[in-house]
Parts: C-alpha cells; structure tokens; sequence
C-alpha cells in the first residue's frame, strides 16, 4: 500500500480525466441550452395567436368596404338610409364573427364606431373612413384596437 | 539554464489560446445554432399553410385565376367523401393549395353560421389527418351577388353577409 500512495506517475492522467470530463459536461449543458431555447421560441411561436389577430383585422378592413358597397345597393332599392343599412350589415357580420371565434375559444368583438364622411352627406364618394372597435381575447392574450380607424374609399 | 522543454511550453501556450478562442467564439456568437425539433417544424407548417391561404385570397376578382372567396362562392354545398369525391367541384382551390403547399397533405373545412347555428361541411378531403397537423383558419365573406357570379349553391338573400370560415389541416408526409 506505502508503495502506491508514493506511485506518483499516473498524476497527469488523473487530471487529464478530470479536465475532460469538465469539457464534457460543459458541452453537454450547451447542447442542453439549444434545446431548450428551441423549445421555448417554437412554443411560444406556436401559442401567440398572431395570424387570428391579424386575420380579424384584415377581414374586417375588407368587410368594411364591401358593406359600404352593399349598403349604397339597399339605399337605391329600398327608402332604408345608408348608416342604417350600414349598422344592420355590419351587426350580422359582427356577430357571425363571435360566434365563429368562439367555436375556438377565443372572446372576439367588431362593432361599429360611427361612419366619416367629409361633406355631412352619405353619397358614395363622401364616406371615406369607419371607425371600429375591435377586440381580441384568448385567455392569454388580450388585443384591442379601439378605435380601427378604416379607409373605405379606396 | 535548463531550456529542454522550450518547445512544449510553446505548445501548451498555443493550445491555451485555442481553447480559450473557441469557447469564447462559442459563448459570445449570438446565433445558437438550434435543432429541429416537432414544435419547429409545427411552427414552419403551420405560417406556410396560412401564408398559402392568405396568398390565395389576394388574387384580384378579375384576375385569371379564381381567389379564395371565389372558389368558396363557386361550392355547390356537396360534401366531400373520401376516397371517392375528395374535392368536390372545389377542383380549382384544391390545385391552388398543391401548387402552394408541396409535400403537404390537408383537408379543407368549411365553417359558417346558417339561421343562427353552426355548421361545418366538409370541403376537400385528402386523407385522415396525421399526428402532427396544424391548423390555420382564414375568412372570406359572401354576398349574393358573388355566389350567382360564380354559380354556387349558398342560398343567400339579396342584402345577406355570410362570413365562412376556411379552416385548412394540413401536415407533413
């Protein structure tokens, strides 16, 4: 046994393992770190409800303009005016809207905020801009735009 | 002076400064360079099929090609069957969708309110959807005037909205 502990010659392969056994669970906490990091932005990716946000917006842009266009056609063919025509058209739409959005879960509002128009007058070329309320709520995310300010004539 | 071992400290000092070179290249990079994993490529499947259903949408009505909102209004409201009918008269829609989508299998679904209920049909059927499906959901309104343009089959009124909800499966094969 006196012989060994005095045995000195193996020392540098004694460290020599400690130093890359170090290296390895150094590389092995790196890897580890890539994997999470993947993890987490592909999850959190995947949970923020970007495109439905979007998607609300857009179709609602897009909805705008074709009431407007749809509520001039009920203005020429029955006496009803144009902001009525307008708020009926978009009420139907507004709660189709919650409905299917509700279907997944998600909390959604459009409502009308008042019709611009640059003259006082209710022609085709005069109501240039809708005002809209939208909100957007999932549980974990909360969007509001109040008001969505619309460019119909263009 | 004993100077035998010149060369070996020489050594020992260049390995110092590699090592220590790559692990500061490693620590200070900002790009971590990160595996695929599922939820990645979820990630990527799923932007590509909502990015293809927004792009469908965005053709010009008088464009050669039908848009999103043209294809939905030309539906005749016969659901799909698989494997006999799987795309209905929604032939257009669904080459759209594969020209758009390589590699991608999908099914298409059709979401609307009708009399204050909801219904889902099924639009285009390509097959039971796989483990790691996304689904992406994009709307397009319809209006009277655009259904008999396109002779479709949605009963609408004169002055009614109907808000239809695409909702695309898609996943991987």
């Amino acid at each position: 046994m006196g012989s060994l502990r005095k045995d000195t010659k193996g020392q540098w392969i004694a460290l020599s393992g400690l130093v890359i056994s170090l290296i390895l669970i150094g590389l092995a906490v790196l890897a580890n770190q890539a994997i999470l990091a993947g993890y987490h932005s592909s999850n959190a990716a995947l949970e923020f409800p970007k495109e439905n946000i979007r998607e609300l917006n857009l179709h609602t842009h897009d909805n705008a303009r074709m009431i407007r266009s749809m509520s001039f056609y009920i203005n020429s063919t029955t006496n009803e005016t144009v902001p009525d025509a307008f708020d009926q058209l978009f009420d139907n739409y507004s709660i189709q809207m919650k409905k299917l959005y509700a279907v997944h879960g998600e909390v959604v509002d459009v409502s009308m905020v008042s019709i611009n128009s640059t003259t006082g007058k209710y022609t085709m070329d005069d109501i240039d801009m809708v005002l809209v309320n939208i909100t957007y709520d999932d549980g974990i995310t909360h969007y509001v735009a109040e008001p969505e300010l619309i460019e119909v004539n263009k | 002076m004993n100077d035998k071992a010149q060369l070996h400290t020489l050594e020992g000092l260049g390995a110092a400064v590699l090592m220590t070179l790559t692990i500061l290249t490693i620590t200070q990079s900002t790009m971590i360079v990160t595996p695929q994993n599922e939820l990645a490529i979820d990630v990527h499947l799923e932007q590509i099929s909502s990015d293809a259903l927004t792009v469908l949408d965005r053709n010009p009505v008088d464009s050669d090609q039908y848009n999103l909102t043209e294809c939905i209004a030309s539906w005749d409201m016969t659901e799909a069957s698989y494997p006999d009918n799987m795309t209905g008269n929604l032939d257009e829609l669904d080459a759209g969708l594969q020209y758009l989508l390589p590699d991608t299998l999908y099914n298409v679904d059709l979401a609307y309110i009708e009399n204050g209920d909801l219904k889902v049909d099924n639009a285009i059927i390509r097959g039971p959807a796989g483990k790691n499906s996304v689904v992406t959901r994009h709307f397009v309104t319809l209006t009277n005037e655009t259904v008999s343009e396109m002779g479709g089959s949605w009963n609408l009124g004169e002055t009614e909205l109907r808000v239809v909800e695409v909702r695309l499966t898609a996943w991987e094969v």
